[in-house]
């Protein structure tokens, strides 16, 4: 009952009656447990198989997860062979495309630094259909991504997207100038080291999950993967998406949906309690060992597409992260202050110089502003991406 | 009458004038032929010297042909009046009083010079020739004076040892209204009874003058003299309370708390509720009923309550017998009852009298007004949100009445106010209810009620959802005699919900929910003697449920049809029950309602293998069972059984044990509870649920019974509540039994109340120590919660202390102040923190092993009202109140959700500033 959680927001807004969220940290939250997670998939298509194996840490650390090292990693089928996966460090072990017999079950199997034995469920090999397209809708002021899919033999059901996203953006001004610290000069900005335009990119931190399961047919039909607000920095000017598409099984499903609503679903007290997670990954000694993860076998499939701010409603206006302000100025000369503005201001300085300022053909000073709004490279990298294709 | 009480009174003052004179009794003859009164009176008044008064008016048809000779007055008298309708009365002041209908007391009332009973009937030569059998006759008395002494039964010239029946109907004097929960106290006996929802009441009383002090809730105190020589029948007018400096009401259960039988109820009327102050400023029973010792909830905006332990669908919510599925408006910020339609309610938590059954908690009682019988009257409110407008009267004049009310909001404006992303929302609810009440004859009354209730709301999303409570029945009340009463009630209640979509052409879908009873039951109450009162009835419910219906909605949906088959099943019960009154001090009621629980055809019932888990893995085979046959029959007794004992004139001890049945059940795997949560009925796989309870108490009643205190405590256990599984579906589901798990519980507590229900300033202040706890231990559930220990309900909050207060300044001007505090509610919390798909998620803890901060909060309100005149078209009046005066963020939840890959901790808190209101009242 998400719908709850929106009228008592409703109410807020009328400003006559108020809500209000605030930060909430317990102290009591602090038992030490590290049980394991496992996450990945057992890649039956052309790409590596890339298990992630990490410990759960307090929820208070400002530790965020590391990896589990020093651990033996393999694909098992039932009643046969094993496929060893190589460490990578950070708890990442790879292995290169698998053949893996469809018809046969599957399970992933790991013994621990400290020789525990963990192993997934055997699990069937399950066929990912081909995305067939990715669009967007505009609702709202904002753009919502979608992806359409269907299985013709109606045997998938199941779905669950990743994503990453990519987009080039700018500073908030196109600096030509920099500062040579050798020279102690104001030089010329060259190509290498433009900042204007970079590209920047993320992975998808939301679950998404989607089902047929109640339709006649097995078809996805704008299952919604992303929203982009109006003013983000992403579809400033090109914005590409990589989806990546994954069949689960009915359990998988579950599992998935069980994660979703734990963890990003919850909050109203129409919506669901928190449940207990289970994964198919077990202590082989200790079932009641809590083992967080669950392990799909499944080539994946995925697609890009890319949307331009061409093809977007053009009184959308993009908010630049930073409080820029208008462009300041730096004389060589202050006549108020009779200071060398450009060396005190700029060269020794952190100001970045934006444009030359000009009087009878001769460079006065220059405009000038902080690194936040002239160099993107802070928080992007201008070299394009291979994958990057221009309108 | 007039008249009569008139001369009454002259008389009395002449009484005292000459009380010397007082001669021997002479003999006179006479002869009349088609004599008229005066020829008859000025003859006896020649011959005797007694003086006559009468109303010549009265007497003019009166033609009197008689001969005698050498006889008393007293036998010309009779002779003369005899079966004519005239009644006469002798003094010792040799004066004759001429009646009709009704003859004069000639002494004083009796005990008001401290003479007894019989000698102060034997002092009085009075002899009454109207035919006095009143059990017969079509007039009931209207006992409508307190200084009047009414002659109950067939008049005899001594008072006979032994006991009579005397049964009545104590009724308002303006309206005609009947007093429901009316206290008629003996003050000789001691013993008292209450009127029942229908203002009658039935008592055994030693034959001879009685005094019947009568209270009902809001009216005026008064009492009743009557002379009882043998069963009859009398009706009591009763005045509204209306001088609201001294006395602001006077309850009904001023005597009933000590002196019931009965433990853990609790009764309030309108008034009182009108007076606690509401987030929205309308009077609202349900949160009323919250403030009361032993209610709990698990947050502010909801209207599900918890009653010492038991979950939120194991309350019967009744309203004038009516099943009210869905208690709520507008997620739960209101209450379905119309409150200028309520007239009181009673909260059974303990003793749940043997004419209830089906849930396992509790039964809310609310009970509507009768429609005014004598004039139009009506009443309207408006608030910032909801209006309500209520109007009654008579149909036929003291005969048949109605009475209607509406409330309907308009929030959309509300909603109109928001940014863009909000402007495609709307929310509305209304309600209407139509009760209609006739008396046939005096034996014989009908009750009609109806009620409507309609939700919508469509949020931004492009989902809409409803529902509705739709309710009808009819009630027929007949007196067999003073000792025998029924009523029989059918009715059919529905509630049902929809839920659609059409965002998404190809996935838009329409999701229904319905579900259906009809209901037959016939209740009897029988005074077998003084000290016996049995009542016994039948009941049944034809169930019938619409588990989901889910359909394609629009030419281009692809989903699937998918609907659960229909559930249909009989729940009968069998009661008897007995209030025995051992001695003086020691009752008992004991009682036992038997109830059968046939699930029935047509169906197609899952068979797991024996002594697994129910798990689609397990599943064997299902088999078919025709259009009424009876696949699953479930029946058991349950005990309701109560005593008491007086410890003195104001403290008493009770005890009592219950068990009870509970065969329908609420799927819910939400906090709270959602409208769109879907009732299930007990099947093969699916077992009743069942409780019993054993409580204790203790009851003080201090300064005459303006104050009263209790204890009470409890202890409950339940089995087999229905759980759900980590990551259950409950929605659609063709095989629940595979995703829900059968839970024990258990419960305790201890609970004080300190109540002032009268005075300048009246409320109440109740502590509760509870505690409920749940157990899945169902070896065949597969993965139980907290492997199988004990853990806190979702309600469970040990510490709860309630003050509800109002003082009154004047007539017009009254202020209320609330303040509630209880321990936070327990929660499941993250004890972990880990990185999957992309995002740091969260680990939870067993369930509810941490706690929500506590609660806290006071309300404040004044309760303004215009003139009094009497005269007047209208009667105005305002509330205006702060809710949430101090302002505390209480913590409606907490959780921790994922925001840009991390994890943030989160109280919400919904009234989180103090919130005022203002509320318009107009009555006319």
């Amino acid at each position: 009952m998400k719908g709850k959680r929106y009228i008592l927001i409703l109410l807020l807004l009328a400003g006559i009656y108020s809500t209000c969220k605030k930060p909430y940290n317990p102290k009591i939250v602090d038992s030490p447990n590290h049980y394991l997670v496992v996450e990945g998939v057992i890649n039956n298509g052309s790409d590596s198989t890339i298990i992630k194996l990490s410990r759960t840490v307090k929820i208070s650390g400002t530790v965020s997860t590391s990896g589990v090292d020093n651990c033996a990693v393999s694909v098992e089928a039932e009643g046969g062979a094993a496929y060893s996966l190589t460490p990578r460090g950070s708890g990442t072990y790879v292995i290169p495309a698998l053949n893996l017999d469809a018809s046969k079950k599957y399970r992933l199997h790991i013994i621990t630094g400290d020789s525990k034995e963990y192993a997934s469920d055997y699990v069937v090999v399950k066929k990912t259909q081909p995305i067939d397209s990715i669009g967007f809708n505009i609702k709202n002021n904002n753009v919502q991504i979608y992806v359409n899919t269907h299985d013709a033999a109606n045997s998938t059901r199941y779905y669950r997207w990743s994503y990453d996203e990519t987009w080039r953006f700018h500073s908030r001004y196109q600096s030509a100038y920099m500062v040579d610290q050798v020279l102690k000069a104001v030089v010329f900005r060259p190509v290498s080291e433009s900042s204007y335009y970079c590209f920047a990119g993320s992975k998808s931190s939301t679950i998404v999950i989607g089902s047929s399961a109640k339709l006649s047919q097995d078809v996805i039909y704008q299952q919604p993967v992303t929203t982009i607000a109006s003013t983000s920095e992403k579809i400033e000017t090109r914005y590409s998406i990589l989806l990546k598409q994954y069949a689960l099984t009915k359990e998988a499903y579950q599992f998935w949906e069980n994660m979703k609503k734990n963890t990003e679903q919850l909050g109203s007290i129409f919506d669901a309690q928190p449940s207990q997670l289970t994964g198919n990954i077990h202590n082989l000694k200790d079932l009641a060992e809590p083992v967080i993860g669950y392990i799909s076998v499944t080539n994946i499939q995925s697609k890009r597409v890319f949307i331009d701010n061409a093809d977007l409603p053009r009184d959308w206006a993009p908010t630049y992260p930073y409080d820029c302000g208008p462009l300041d100025t730096a004389l060589f000369f202050n006549p108020k202050t009779k200071q060398n503005d450009v060396l005190g201001i700029i060269i020794n300085g952190n100001s970045i110089p934006v444009l030359d300022i000009t009087e009878k053909m001769n460079v006065i000073g220059y405009t000038y502003s902080s690194i936040e709004c002239t160099d993107c490279r802070i928080r992007g990298r201008v070299q394009t991406p291979s994958f990057w294709i221009e309108r | 009458m007039k008249k009569i009480y008139f001369l009454s009174f002259c008389f009395l003052i002449l009484i005292k004038l000459c009380q010397a004179q007082q001669g021997p009794v002479k003999s006179i003859s006479v002869n009349f032929q088609q004599a008229t009164i005066e020829q008859f009176v000025t003859e006896l008044e020649a011959k005797s010297g007694f003086h006559f008064f009468y109303d010549a008016m009265q007497f003019d048809s009166l033609k009197v042909t008689m001969q005698a000779t050498n006889k008393p007055i007293e036998t010309i008298l009779s002779q003369a009046f005899k079966n004519t309708g005239f009644s006469f009365a002798i003094t010792k002041q040799q004066q004759v009083f001429l009646t009709k209908g009704r003859e004069i007391q000639t002494g004083l009332a009796v005990g008001y010079f401290g003479i007894t009973t019989a000698n102060a009937t034997a002092a009085n030569m009075s002899v009454s020739l109207a035919n006095a059998d009143l059990d017969k006759d079509k007039k009931i008395p209207e006992a409508t004076t307190e200084n009047k002494l009414y002659e109950i039964g067939i008049k005899t010239n001594t008072i006979e040892a032994g006991t009579a029946t005397l049964s009545g109907y104590v009724k308002e004097a303006k309206s005609g209204e009947s007093v429901t929960g009316a206290s008629i106290y003996v003050t000789n006996t001691k013993t008292g009874v209450a009127t029942d929802q229908f203002g009658y009441f039935t008592i055994k009383l030693p034959k001879g003058r009685q005094v019947l002090s009568v209270r009902g809730i809001g009216m005026r105190d008064t009492r009743r003299q009557i002379m009882l020589y043998s069963d009859g029948k009398i009706i009591i007018e009763m005045q509204e309370q209306v001088t609201s400096l001294k006395e602001v009401k006077i309850s009904a259960e001023k005597v009933a708390n000590v002196r019931n039988v009965q433990l853990g109820v609790n009764r309030l009327d309108i008034k009182s509720i009108k007076q606690v102050p509401t987030v929205f400023g309308e009077a609202d029973i349900l949160r009323v009923v919250l403030t009361l010792p032993g209610v709990q909830s698990v947050g502010e905006a909801t209207t599900g309550f918890n009653v010492r332990g038991g979950s939120a669908d194991q309350n019967l919510i009744l309203m004038n017998d009516a099943t009210i599925y869905n208690p709520s408006h507008f997620f739960g910020f209101f209450s379905s009852f119309n409150p200028d339609i309520v007239k009181d309610i009673e909260l059974y938590k303990s003793s749940i009298p043997e004419r209830f059954g089906g849930r396992l908690s509790s039964v809310l009682d609310v009970t509507n007004r009768e429609g005014n019988k004598k004039k139009f009257t009506g009443s309207a409110g408006i608030g910032l949100i909801t209006s309500r407008l209520n109007v009654e009267g008579p149909i036929i004049k003291n005969k048949t009445s109605f009475s209607f009310g509406g409330r309907t909001t308009y929030s959309d404006w509300l909603l109109k106010l928001l940014p863009d992303a909000y402007k495609h929302s709307s929310a509305s609810f209304y309600d209407l209810n139509l009760d209609i009440s006739h008396q046939i004859d005096d034996k014989n009354n009908l009750y009609l009620t109806s009620y409507i209730s309609k939700d919508k709301f469509r949020l931004n999303s492009d989902t809409a959802y409803s529902y509705s409570n739709r309710n009808i029945n009819l009630k027929w009340k007949h007196n067999f005699n003073n000792k025998l009463f029924s009523v029989i009630t059918a009715g059919i209640d529905k509630y049902q919900y929809d839920v659609s979509s059409a965002g998404n052409p190809v996935n838009a879908y329409k999701l229904n929910f319905d579900i259906n009873q009809s209901n037959f039951k016939t209740d009897f109450t029988y005074y077998l003697n003084r000290k016996n009162t049995v009542d016994f009835g039948l009941s049944s419910i034809y169930y019938k449920l619409h588990p989901g219906n889910f359909q394609p909605l629009g030419a281009q949906s692809l989903v699937a049809p998918d609907v659960i088959a229909t559930q249909q099943a009989l729940e009968s019960a069998l009661y008897l029950g007995d209030k025995f009154d051992v001695t003086d001090d020691l009752s008992i009621s004991g009682g036992v309602r038997y109830s059968i629980y046939n699930f029935l055809g047509p169906q197609t019932v899952y068979n797991y293998a024996p002594n697994l888990p129910k798990t689609s893995a397990n599943l064997l085979d299902s088999t078919y069972y025709a259009s009424g046959k009876f696949i699953k029959t479930y029946s058991g007794p349950e005990i309701r059984l109560s005593a008491r004992y007086q410890l003195g004139d104001n403290l008493s001890i009770k005890g009592g044990y219950n068990t009870l049945r509970q065969y329908i059940h609420l799927l819910s795997n939400t906090t709270a509870i959602s409208p769109t949560d879907v009732w299930q009925l007990s099947d093969p796989n699916i077992k009743p649920q069942y409780g019993d309870q054993v409580s204790l108490g203790l009851y003080h009643n201090l300064k005459s019974n303006t104050i009263e205190t209790s204890v009470e405590v409890y202890y409950k256990r339940l089995r087999d509540y229905l759980d759900y599984k980590s990551g259950a579906n409950l929605v659609l589901n063709h095989h629940i039994e595979t995703d829900v798990v059968g839970t024990q519980g258990k419960a305790y507590g201890v609970e004080f109340l300190v109540k002032k229900a009268t005075g300048k300033a009246n409320g109440w202040i109740s502590y509760t120590y509870s505690r409920t706890f749940l157990r899945q231990n169902d070896p065949n559930a597969g993965d139980l919660i907290n492997g199988g220990a004990y853990y806190p309900a979702n309600f469970d909050k040990p510490h709860a202390f309630n003050f509800i207060s109002n003082y009154r300044f004047s007539h017009r001007f009254s202020v209320s102040l609330n303040l509630t505090y209880s321990t936070g509610r327990p929660i499941t919390l993250p004890i972990a923190k880990y990185e999957y798909g992309g995002s740091e998620r969260v680990f939870y803890s067993d369930r509810n092993q941490y706690r929500i901060p506590d609660y806290f909060r006071s309300d404040f309100s004044m309760n303004i009202e215009g003139n009094h005149k009497v005269h007047q078209l209208t009667h105005n009046s305002f509330t205006i109140g702060v809710y949430n005066l101090t302002g505390r963020q209480n913590a409606y939840s907490t959780f921790f959700t994922e925001q840009g890959g991390a994890i943030n901790g989160y109280k919400l808190s919904i009234f989180a500033k103090p919130i005022p209101f203002i509320n318009y009242n107009i009555r006319f």
